[in-house]
């Protein structure tokens, strides 16, 4: 349970602010520093959850563990390979998921969890296996047949959630997984990644959602303008207090104020 | 394997999808339509006429307007006109083609006609806005100038039909195949690239371990299949309603050409629409939108069309012409259907277009690759 699954060392990410960026941001700054050293591990087979405020560097972090974006310095390991020297390697080992990502709705579940199982490089009979399993193991089997933009949006978010661990990835990385989601589905996918837990998957997530962290996570990683204040389990990081109030706590000792 | 997945799943997304299809297959059907009706109305509409015509005087000039009318099917009945205001009501009323009054003694005065002051007059009454009305009077003032002549012109035009043809084909062919193939490699092109970026459905690929010029392969390689059974059926259309456009037979139209120019056109063709697909997949894969995929592809297009055009302006441009993509095989296409084209020339455009699109391929690959360009806000 304690060996490290996935190991960020002094990840540290900066963009280019264009004019009218820069303006939003009332700064006269060009660059951004989104992500600035950030280092915490996610142990195998524990959810464990980034905490912090929209712009705080949560989904820059995730991708650039999922290698959609590259570090300017620092590295990762995913399940032993590098995201910097290894970003295919990478790929084969994580399952990938964000609001963002959206299922082609002319095709249907059936066709998507095969033709995405090709793109991972899933063997057929192992594929046709897993869609048995996962199918009926989250309900999909009844509309499998069924053009995804016929469905409603609890089962799509299934199809997709599905879809992101057709290879049988070891680590899940789940970017704020309950954004926008009426409550129906939201119950669908808290329910997803305790059971994913169960499957016994790593599960890596970002979120603003105190009570979600509370329900799902088993240790906490809570970042304020791309640095770590304070990561660990939860009942070492609230001690007696509740998640909200430590987390408003360390934000006014850090920033002298809230709002 | 994985770009063979990217690839059927280009191709199931159309094939699958019936209304895809049908708008692929309808500008063709179209064209055959509009440019044979276009035909027929230029061609067919020379009508079985059947003349009645009030005939007052006598003249032997009326059984040349016979024979004349007969050669081309048509008939002529004279009547004799009793009442001269009578017959003019009747030709307005419809009921009479015309009315032809010769002076009396209208042959006699023709015949002593010597240069000074005509002595013979013949009036036509006729309705201009009745076709069969206006048909006899150009007939009938066709033969009446002629009548007594001297002498009579007999023109005999020697243009060879084919060589006629392939002047109007060289022109106007390359340009119609590259705006063709344009339009129908467009809309599936922005659709795949632009619209899935839009949507979010590319980025669920790309987060798979698919490497990124495979992904751009199996993108382009079936749209430019795609695109090009859109410009066939454009092309086939074409093909069966230009001899209906021009009055002429198909076999008489494209029978000068032997099988190297056939395949050779096609060979240019072909090279063109990876060139084009592969323009367009790199446009839409750098917008952010459709929309803004397609304000970029209406500057390509117009681009596209200047290449293709320029060459009916320009003409014999130089050997350098074989190196610049989509002009080298417009230069091609219309030095094969004037049967001027080397076989070097051809191959030079074939393969400058197929390198070319292979660049492109690989533009796209690095675009797919690129934070700013995909991730970018």
């Amino acid at each position: 349970m304690t060996d490290e699954i996935v190991r960020a060392e002094a990840l540290r990410k900066t963009f280019t602010l264009s004019r009218k960026q820069q303006k939003i941001e009332r700064t006269s700054e060009r660059r951004k520093v989104a992500v600035d050293g950030l280092s915490f591990s996610v142990h195998s087979g524990e959810i464990y959850g980034l905490l912090g405020p929209n712009g705080a560097g949560k989904t820059t972090t995730l991708r650039m563990l999922s290698t959609l974006i590259s570090p300017d310095a620092g590295d990762a390991t995913v399940a032993g390979h590098s995201i910097v020297h290894e970003p295919q390697a990478v790929r084969d080992h994580i399952g990938f998921m964000t609001g963002e990502l959206k299922l082609e709705g002319f095709f249907t579940p059936d066709y998507l969890f095969d033709f995405f199982g090709a793109l991972h490089g899933v063997e057929r009979e192992t594929l046709a296996l897993r869609k048995r399993e996962l199918f009926s193991r989250f309900g999909i089997d009844k509309f499998a047949e069924v053009r995804v933009q016929d469905l409603s949006t609890g089962m799509r978010q299934k199809v997709s959630l599905v879809i992101a661990i057709v290879h049988d990835p070891e680590v899940v990385i789940f970017d704020e997984p309950t954004n926008g989601l009426d409550v129906l589905t939201a119950k669908v996918v808290t329910d997803f990644l305790l059971e994913l837990r169960r499957m016994g998957k790593s599960v890596l997530l970002s979120t603003h959602i105190f009570s979600l962290v509370e329900k799902l996570c088993d240790r906490v990683g809570i970042i304020v303008d791309g640095r770590m204040v304070q990561d660990g389990t939860l009942a070492a990081v609230c001690g007696q207090q509740t998640l909200e109030e430590r987390f408003f706590a360390l934000y006014e000792e850090l920033k002298g104020e809230v709002v | 394997m994985k770009l063979l997945a990217i690839a059927k799943k280009e191709f199931a997304r159309f094939f699958r999808d019936r209304r895809m299809v049908i708008s692929m297959l309808i500008p063709g059907l179209l064209i055959f339509i509009l440019y044979s009706v276009m035909g027929s109305a230029l061609w067919d509409e020379e009508e079985h006429y059947q003349f009645r015509v009030y005939l007052s005087g006598e003249s032997l000039a009326t059984e040349q307007i016979t024979s004349l009318a007969a050669a081309s099917d048509w008939s002529v009945e004279y009547l004799p006109a009793e009442d001269i205001a009578a017959a003019e009501a009747a030709v307005e009323e419809g009921e009479a083609t015309a009315l032809v009054v010769f002076s009396p003694g209208f042959d006699e005065a023709v015949l002593a006609y010597d240069g000074g002051t005509a002595g013979a007059t013949v009036e036509i009454v006729y309705n201009s806005s009745a076709e069969d009305s206006f048909a006899f009077y150009t007939l009938a003032s066709n033969v009446l100038s002629n009548y007594r002549q001297a002498f009579y012109v007999l023109p005999s035009d020697r243009a060879d039909e084919t060589s006629l043809f392939s002047s109007l084909l060289g022109d106007v062919l390359p340009f119609l195949i590259v705006t063709l193939l344009f339009s129908s490699a467009m809309s599936i092109t922005l659709e795949s690239i632009a619209g899935e970026k839009e949507r979010g459905t590319l980025a669920t690929i790309l987060v798979t371990p698919i490497k990124r010029s495979h992904l751009a392969f199996g993108k382009v390689l079936p749209l430019a299949g795609i695109s090009l059974i859109g410009a066939i059926s454009s092309f086939l259309g074409v093909m069966f309603s230009m001899p209906k456009l021009v009055g002429m037979s198909l076999s008489g139209l494209v029978g000068g050409y032997g099988f190297v120019s056939y395949l050779l056109l096609f060979l240019l063709i072909l090279s063109i629409v990876p060139v084009i697909v592969s323009a367009i997949a790199a446009v839409s894969t750098s917008a952010r939108s459709v929309k803004e995929a397609s304000g970029y592809t209406s500057v390509l297009m117009i681009v596209v069309m200047l290449l293709s055009i320029v060459t009916g302006f320009v003409g014999e441009m130089g050997p350098w012409v074989y190196f610049v993509p989509i002009l080298n095989a417009v230069a091609g296409m219309q030095a094969v259907l004037y049967m001027s084209i080397s076989l070097w020339q051809a191959l030079a455009a074939v393969a400058v277009n197929l390198v070319f699109s292979v660049l492109l391929v690989f533009l796209i690959a690095r675009m797919l690759s690129s934070e700013r360009i995909m991730f970018g806000k």
